[in-house]
């Protein structure tokens, strides 16, 4: 086409569509500046992977073994908290909600969250906190974080917080509770945060999977919410809430030579056992396109998980022909339908060989039962789990090699964790203690 | 289900019933279990006594000191507080990563003090920094090789353990280097240094002196690692042999010339990738490789290799801090030492402090 154009000896051509060759020029000139534009992101993306691969090379065992030490030393503590006079467990996730609004606000980087939130709960567990302070606390936790974190630029300002608050506070009491929160946890600031942690987990991963990352943050974040883990290293929740966002998502999971497989499976499934009701803040945050909408995601698979626990009640699990296969690894989420190793079990289900979650078992259990009726989720129960726990010896002795057995009990644990969704109301009875 | 709201603990109302209590944080009682915070308000600026100024940085001022109780020499670092956002992020990071710092080649932090309006850092006494050293010490600032083999070593030993521990230093230049009366060489100033994660994050390219600023970054890179300090270790290095900067730019494009003109202008071919970062022109002047060699005659054949492995300009090439220290210009080291410290004692027997004898030359 432009070889003809070029060679077309009319005069007439050039000026007749003078106009017309300008505006297509320029606009094929700005959509290859576009796409050149697009090819320099691209490929300087590229070089920093690279680089930054041969620095992980270099240094991941060292700066892990530092994050693991600094993470053990900058915990909460939260049978301090629990005896705080004024402030109570239940003010704080208002607290959170708040604050989650105001770091997403700020367009502050992922782990000022965490690492604010941590200042927080390390402040609150060395100081005695009037509920009217609580917020002043969670500001300055939050200022800090961000000059510890981000940019200059972004920053939030005292003005900025003080007009979040309603102008409660004055000026001056920012920068003094920032002072005084920097002073009582000795200037330690540099908390490694989950995020951290579930960069490196994701490491050993071959592709990109935004999807998969993002459902881990939402767990993650849903977990600042609760007690329990308050006070959980971050490396264990970070492991941990990798391995059930995979489950949730259907991906394999990791080789267990990799540092991200070695996730602890009460975690997981203490994990998976508060996803029913995120906080509203949260669930709105992630719900975005920029977060994959994995909150939508986990939504629609608790509500499968539902209906399949409840087909399950109605009809007991029958022998199925598949070709029963041990466990590899290479599975994610497989339903009990799907599970042709329950069926291989001589004595029908395997208990995992954990108790506590039969405890929260009985526990919902019953709390379900004075529920029954309120929620339709709670007639969901799966007959599974009416089964009582019985000891795990007997299957040892089906396994070869420890090893094999380990992934399998691991495997059992979020499989009952799994199946432990469809009982929602063990999140309420737990916020109750709040 | 929506959780129960209940409009008293609405955190826009928690503060509600608050009367503006200005005092409020010498209310606070401790907690039950609350163990006495380490660096609380033990030490009053008053406990130091402030002697001469002995330099003045970006965001403070240093002072030696005399701690009052135990006559110990310090270094008092005032920073000032702006009323207005409170502590400065700069002090936020340099405080934190110094506490996580503690090693032999890292000047230590010994104490946080806060007055109404300033914040001060008690470090560890250190003589001057190498700056100065090469002023006063040097042959028109030249340093003797043996010298700069134990200082370089001491250099990458403090880099190492910042880098093993996730903090980039980001400003390291001779002034930011302290030399004590036992040769020892110690990293100073944390002001521009931060924790990094695996993998890199983006970070701000206005970091490190210019004429120890990288070529990734002088290019417009974000997305530098460790390696940024190793170049700045590498001029360091030859300015230590010749006592001048080895890159003494004026301006962003000035330093790359003068980087180029020595190393030799990259290419895509040298260094693919380079036509795409922010501040590459296609006509940058092409200048051969030149040997360094020439300009630093001093240099021995083996440290010239450890020189030029620290000088790459594609990060990806700069030897790593850990590796360097392997480097077989180090196996004579503790020789070299042990030469060092005969010399040291002669010097202090025939008096230190005053006519400093000259430096042999090697």
């Amino acid at each position: 086409m432009d070889y003809h154009r070029n060679y077309r000896p009319c005069s007439t051509f050039f000026v007749e569509d003078e106009y017309g060759m300008d505006t297509r020029m320029r606009q094929e000139r700005q959509a290859k500046e576009e796409h050149q534009k697009l090819v320099s992101r691209e490929r300087q993306r590229a070089m920093a992977e690279e680089l930054s691969h041969i620095t992980s090379d270099e240094l991941r065992d060292d700066v892990l073994a530092h994050m693991m030490e600094m993470d053990s030393q900058t915990l909460p503590d939260v049978e301090s908290i629990d005896i705080q006079t004024e402030i109570q467990w239940f003010m704080r996730p208002y607290l959170l909600d708040f604050l989650i609004e105001a770091h997403t606000a700020f367009q502050l980087l992922p782990s000022t969250l965490f690492l604010a939130i941590n200042l927080l709960d390390r402040y609150c567990s060395k100081r005695v906190v009037y509920k009217r302070h609580y917020q002043l606390v969670g500001c300055a936790a939050l200022l800090i974080a961000a000059k510890y974190n981000d940019k200059k630029d972004r920053v939030p300002t005292i003005k900025e917080l003080k007009s979040m608050c309603c102008s409660l506070y004055d000026d001056d009491m920012f920068t003094q509770m920032e002072w005084h929160v920097l002073q009582t946890l000795g200037w330690t600031i540099g908390h490694p945060t989950v995020d951290a942690f579930l960069q490196h987990a994701l490491l050993d991963d071959v592709y990109d999977d935004p999807e998969e990352e993002h459902m881990a943050l939402y767990i993650l974040e849903i977990a600042l919410f609760h007690r329990d883990f308050v006070a959980k290293p971050s490396c264990e929740l970070a492991r941990a809430a990798l391995a059930l966002a995979r489950c949730i998502l259907n991906r394999p999971q990791p080789r267990h030579t990799h540092w991200a497989s070695q996730y602890d499976s009460m975690t997981l499934v203490a994990l998976s056992q508060q996803l029913h009701q995120p906080s509203t803040v949260v669930s709105r945050k992630y719900a975005s396109a920029h977060y994959s909408r994995v909150s939508k995601i986990m939504e629609h698979f608790l509500n499968r998980q539902a209906s399949l626990a409840s087909y399950a009640r109605c009809t007991p699990p029958v022998e199925t022909p598949v070709e029963s296969r041990p466990y590899n690894g290479e599975m994610g989420l497989a339903t009990p339908q799907k599970s042709s190793q329950l069926t291989a079990i001589p004595h029908g289900y395997l208990t995992p060989p954990i108790t506590p979650e039969n405890e929260a078992l009985v526990h919902a259990h019953s709390h379900a039962q004075s529920h029954l009726g309120n929620h339709d989720t709670t007639r969901g129960i799966p007959t599974v789990n009416g089964c009582s726990p019985s000891p795990a010896p007997s299957a040892e002795m089906q396994y070869m090699n420890s090893e094999a057995y380990q992934q399998e009990a691991m495997y059992m644990a979020q499989q009952a964790a799994l199946q432990h969704f469809p009982v929602a109301p063990t999140h309420m009875a737990m916020d109750q203690t709040y | 289900m929506e959780r129960p709201r209940d409009p008293a603990v609405h955190p826009l109302k928690i503060a509600s019933s608050l009367v503006s209590p200005r005092s409020f944080l010498y209310s606070h009682k401790p907690g039950p279990s609350q163990a006495p915070p380490k660096m609380d308000k033990s030490q009053q600026p008053s406990s130091f006594q402030q002697l001469e100024k002995l330099g003045e940085g970006t965001y403070a001022t240093v002072f030696k000191g005399r701690n009052r109780q135990t006559g110990e020499m310090v270094a008092l670092k005032e920073i000032h507080l702006d009323s207005e956002e409170g502590t400065p992020s700069t002090a936020i990071r340099e405080i934190s990563l110094m506490k996580e710092l503690k090693h032999e080649s890292i000047v230590s932090l010994y104490d946080v003090i806060h007055t109404e309006n300033k914040l001060m850092l008690v470090f560890e006494f250190m003589d001057r920094d190498l700056k100065r050293y090469m002023d006063t010490r040097g042959d028109r600032g030249q340093l003797d090789p043996a010298t700069v083999k134990s200082f370089m070593h001491q250099l990458l030993k403090g880099i190492a353990f910042c880098h093993d521990n996730r903090v980039l230093h980001r400003d390291l230049k001779p002034q930011n280097l302290l030399i004590n009366k036992k040769g020892q060489l110690k990293l100073g100033d944390f002001g521009l240094a931060r924790a990094f994660g695996i993998p890199v994050n983006t970070f701000s390219n206005e970091v490190v002196t210019l004429w120890y600023r990288a070529p990734d970054v002088l290019l417009g890179s974000r997305t530098y690692n460790t390696s940024i300090d190793i170049w700045s270790a590498g001029c360091i290095m030859a300015e230590m042999y010749t006592g001048r900067p080895l890159f003494p730019g004026t301006t962003n494009e000035d330093q790359l010339i003068k980087i180029f003109r020595l190393m030799g202008t990259p290419s895509e071919r040298s260094w693919p990738g380079i036509s795409q970062l922010p501040e590459y022109k296609s006509n940058f002047h092409i200048y051969a490789t030149q040997d360094l060699s020439l300009i630093i005659p001093q240099i021995d054949p083996i440290g010239m290799d450890l020189l030029n492995r620290m000088l790459q300009l594609r990060p990806e090439m700069r030897i790593g801090a850990n590796e360097a220290l392997q480097h077989p210009w180090f196996h004579d080291l503790p020789q070299i030492q042990a030469k060092l410290q005969q010399q040291h004692q002669q010097q202090q027997m025939a008096g230190y402090g005053g006519m400093i004898p000259p430096q042999p030359a090697y």
